[in-house]
């Protein structure tokens, strides 16, 4: 894809996405938690298709444009699940096994008729792929799923790809989320979102419903995974360079002791600080990117580069989220000021997908010694 | 040609690969095994045989054109030829008279002034160091003292230049000094050439905390110069040193001395056997991330660097991180080590010997000199970030 291609798909994403604090605040603590309407205009835009392959509806642009996208929603604060289902569980299912599966449902993906989530996480979270409690099992002849999963981002999502343990090993499925047995307990998130709890009470399911076989099903959900991490980052890097901006206006204009308070060397070292962890952010991502498009890219550097990138995006904005709120002083802490809504998103998605600690031992595990 | 060697071939012809195999091969067949990764700044004694074989080769001034008998290196092919050096761990000698004496004169030098002074900077045979901070001037340089008076046709200089790295293995000195007092701060300095064996010139080393002699106090006493050793106009000398903080700043942010030292720090925690525990590993996974994500950053630099195009005042953030970094990879260095980190030179730690205390000694002046890191901080503040003065 042309540098051409990537500025103007910034330049539209960027005058889209403009923060609409109204907005933000009114979905708080709503169900679904965002607007289907504007889930329909990013479609119209192709952005939910950026990943998918032409002949299955999609732009076919590439991991890249899907970050673009990314990092200006986050800069807008959206609350619509652009990370989660176009990204995450739309890769899961583009690299699963199942043909005829891909074929009928990623042009819904794309054209933004479908909205999909990601259940692959246990209890307790973390980082491994076998971690979940939900299992496949045999009734009366008819596979079904037994158990539960938590963490799934999107109580709001039409159907979910879930991680299942067969006697073969791990299997991804799509379940849609009305189907009988299943119950769907939200748990409220910082910024006003929710995350699902799953619940599977005999849910059947059958081959046409496997997205990925025990042969593909971890391949496919690290890739997805790994995929998702790089979205997040890049939603996390939006998130800083609104915070830094925010932050460095109110420096500059904010007036103590008869000066700008920006004027005050303890607070302009600090300034840079923030703004020397956005840019090692953005490098990280930036180096990331290149790693897994390059075209020799190994699993384990693609997961040590995501894990990178993650654990440093991750890092930074909650450290410029904190250095900004204590700057802003009592202000910042006020729910009307817009600062808070950064806060709350960067402590959600810090943790989305495991936080700095999880990926720094990740990257660990991955990457070979110095 | 006038100046230096004739070169063998033109560099920038070549493919970045096919060059830097050949820099690789010559690195690898020629350069001194014991003087890798030397824990010090090494004095000319030591790399001097080294770097006389470059300036033999060619090879000494690789930035410079190449009428001026340098390698016409374009600037992605510099980069290679650094990185190169670097990767080898080939430590620097004192070539101030390369990055900076040189195309200062290239730039303002009077033809007379570069047929004088490049051709035996090319061949090593002057050393050149910088006379810059005075006692009362380091971060705030343009409260320099030195004072210059011009009588006649000589400039006669008093007073007192410090921290000036390796002035004992110096030839020859640029010196900057107040030419008119009546003048404000960086309005009233010259650029000066200085030969040090000027009579009334006092060379003193200082011992610095890790026992080493790398920077001396240079004083003046009526030591005289002529009004030729003038670089540019009077009076303008800050124009003129200030024009040399181009390609330089990046190479201080890159990447390697914090690589180096988490080679150092693995090798203590080998030794102590605490390499695979859980607490080291998460302490060595956040370094590794810091050298690489400075990496990732430093290669943006490079690539600017690379297209010819100019830094802006954003790469003092690269010199901020490497150095950081590099000081908090030497701080674990030494907590890991224990009770071997109070030891002095080369321990005794499991099979091997380790000089462990090496990397806290060299981090530490690295977020003092070149600027220090206040001084970064504070211009990122005022040109990046736009914060008010």
């Amino acid at each position: 894809m042309s540098d051409d291609t990537l500025r103007m798909l910034r330049d539209s994403a960027a005058d889209f996405a403009t923060l609409d604090a109204v907005r933000v605040r009114r979905l708080r603590g709503t169900d679904p938690g965002f607007e289907r309407g504007v889930w329909r205009s990013m479609a119209d835009m192709g952005w939910l298709g950026v990943l998918i392959p032409e002949d299955q509806g999609g732009l076919g642009l590439g991991l890249g444009a899907a970050l673009i996208i990314a990092e200006q929603l986050g800069r807008a604060l959206y609350p619509e699940p652009y990370s989660d289902s176009a990204v995450a569980a739309t890769q899961a299912l583009q690299h699963g096994d199942n043909a005829a599966l891909k074929q009928r449902l990623l042009p819904q993906l794309a054209s933004g008729e479908l909205i999909a989530g990601l259940a692959w996480q246990g209890e307790h979270g973390g980082l491994a792929l076998d971690q979940c409690a939900l299992r496949l099992e045999e009734r009366g002849g008819t596979p079904v799923l037994q158990g539960s999963c938590r963490f799934a981002a999107i109580p709001g999502a039409d159907a979910f790809i879930v991680a299942a343990r067969s006697a073969q090993g791990l299997e991804l499925h799509w379940v849609e989320r009305a189907r009988k047995g299943l119950a769907c307990e939200p748990e409220a998130r910082a910024d006003g979102s929710a995350s699902a709890r799953l619940r599977f009470d005999a849910v059947a399911v059958s081959a046409e419903s496997r997205v990925a076989a025990a042969a593909s099903a971890r391949a496919a959900l690290q890739l997805a995974l790994d995929h998702a991490l790089l979205a997040a980052s890049a939603e996390l890097l939006g998130l800083m360079d609104c915070v830094l901006d925010m932050t460095l206006e109110y420096l500059r204009t904010r007036v103590q002791f008869g000066k700008a308070i920006g004027s005050f060397q303890a607070l302009q070292h600090r300034a840079v600080d923030m703004y020397i962890q956005r840019e090692l952010s953005r490098a990280a991502l930036g180096a990331a990117v290149a790693t897994v498009e390059g075209a020799h890219c190994t699993a384990e550097q693609r997961g040590a580069a995501a894990s990178g990138a993650k654990a440093r995006a991750a890092q930074s904005a909650l450290a410029l989220c904190k250095e900004a709120l204590q700057m802003h002083g009592a202000i910042g802490y006020t729910d009307e000021y817009d600062l808070g809504l950064y806060f709350n998103r960067a402590l959600v998605l810090a943790a989305w997908l495991g936080n700095a600690g999880a990926h720094r031992a990740r990257f660990s595990s991955l990457a070979p010694l110095p | 040609m006038i100046y230096g060697v004739e070169q063998e071939q033109d560099w920038n012809a070549l493919s970045d690969e096919a060059f830097r195999a050949i820099v690789r091969a010559e690195v690898e067949a020629h350069h001194p095994a014991e003087l890798r990764y030397p824990p010090r700044r090494l004095r000319w004694a030591e790399n001097r045989s080294w770097y006389l074989r470059m300036a033999a080769k060619g090879w000494i001034a690789p930035g410079w054109p190449r009428e001026y008998g340098g390698m016409g290196l374009a600037p992605a092919k510099l980069l290679i030829f650094l990185e190169e050096m670097e990767r080898w761990g080939i430590a620097r000698f004192q070539d101030h008279g390369i990055l900076m004496v040189g195309p200062i004169l290239m730039r303002f030098g009077t033809e007379t002034q570069r047929r004088r002074y490049l051709p035996p900077i090319l061949a090593c045979e002057e050393i050149w160091c910088q006379g810059y901070s005075e006692p009362n001037a380091g971060s705030d340089l343009a409260n320099l003292r030195t004072e210059a008076r011009l009588e006649g046709e000589e400039f006669v200089i008093n007073g007192q230049k410090t921290w000036t790295t390796l002035a004992h293995d110096s030839s020859h000195m640029i010196v900057l000094a107040r030419s008119d007092k009546t003048a404000k701060k960086q309005l009233g300095i010259s650029f000066l050439l200085l030969d040090l064996k000027s009579p009334g010139v006092t060379v003193r080393p200082i011992r610095d905390l890790a026992g080493h002699e790398e920077f001396c106090e240079v004083f003046f006493d009526n030591v005289r110069t002529p009004a030729s050793n003038l670089v540019g106009e009077l009076n303008q000398g800050w124009t003129v040193a200030k024009s040399q903080l181009g390609f330089e700043r990046i190479h201080i942010g890159s990447p390697k001395l914090p690589e180096y030292g988490l080679q150092v720090l693995l090798a203590v925690a080998r030794a102590r056997g605490v390499e695979r525990d859980a607490p080291f590993r998460e302490r060595l996974a956040q370094l590794q991330l810091d050298v690489a994500h400075l990496g990732d950053i430093y290669r943006h630099f490079a690539a600017i660097v690379s297209r010819g195009e100019p830094l802006g005042a954003e790469v003092s953030l690269l010199k901020i991180c490497a150095t950081e970094t590099f000081q908090r990879i030497a701080d674990l260095i030494i907590e890991t080590a224990g009770d071997c980190g109070s030891h002095a030179g080369m321990v005794q730690m499991g099979d091997g010997r380790i000089e462990v205390l090496a990397p806290f000694y060299k981090a530490r002046p690295t977020s003092i000199y070149g600027g220090s890191n206040e001084i970064q901080r504070n211009i990122l503040a005022r040109q990046v970030l736009n914060l008010p003065g």
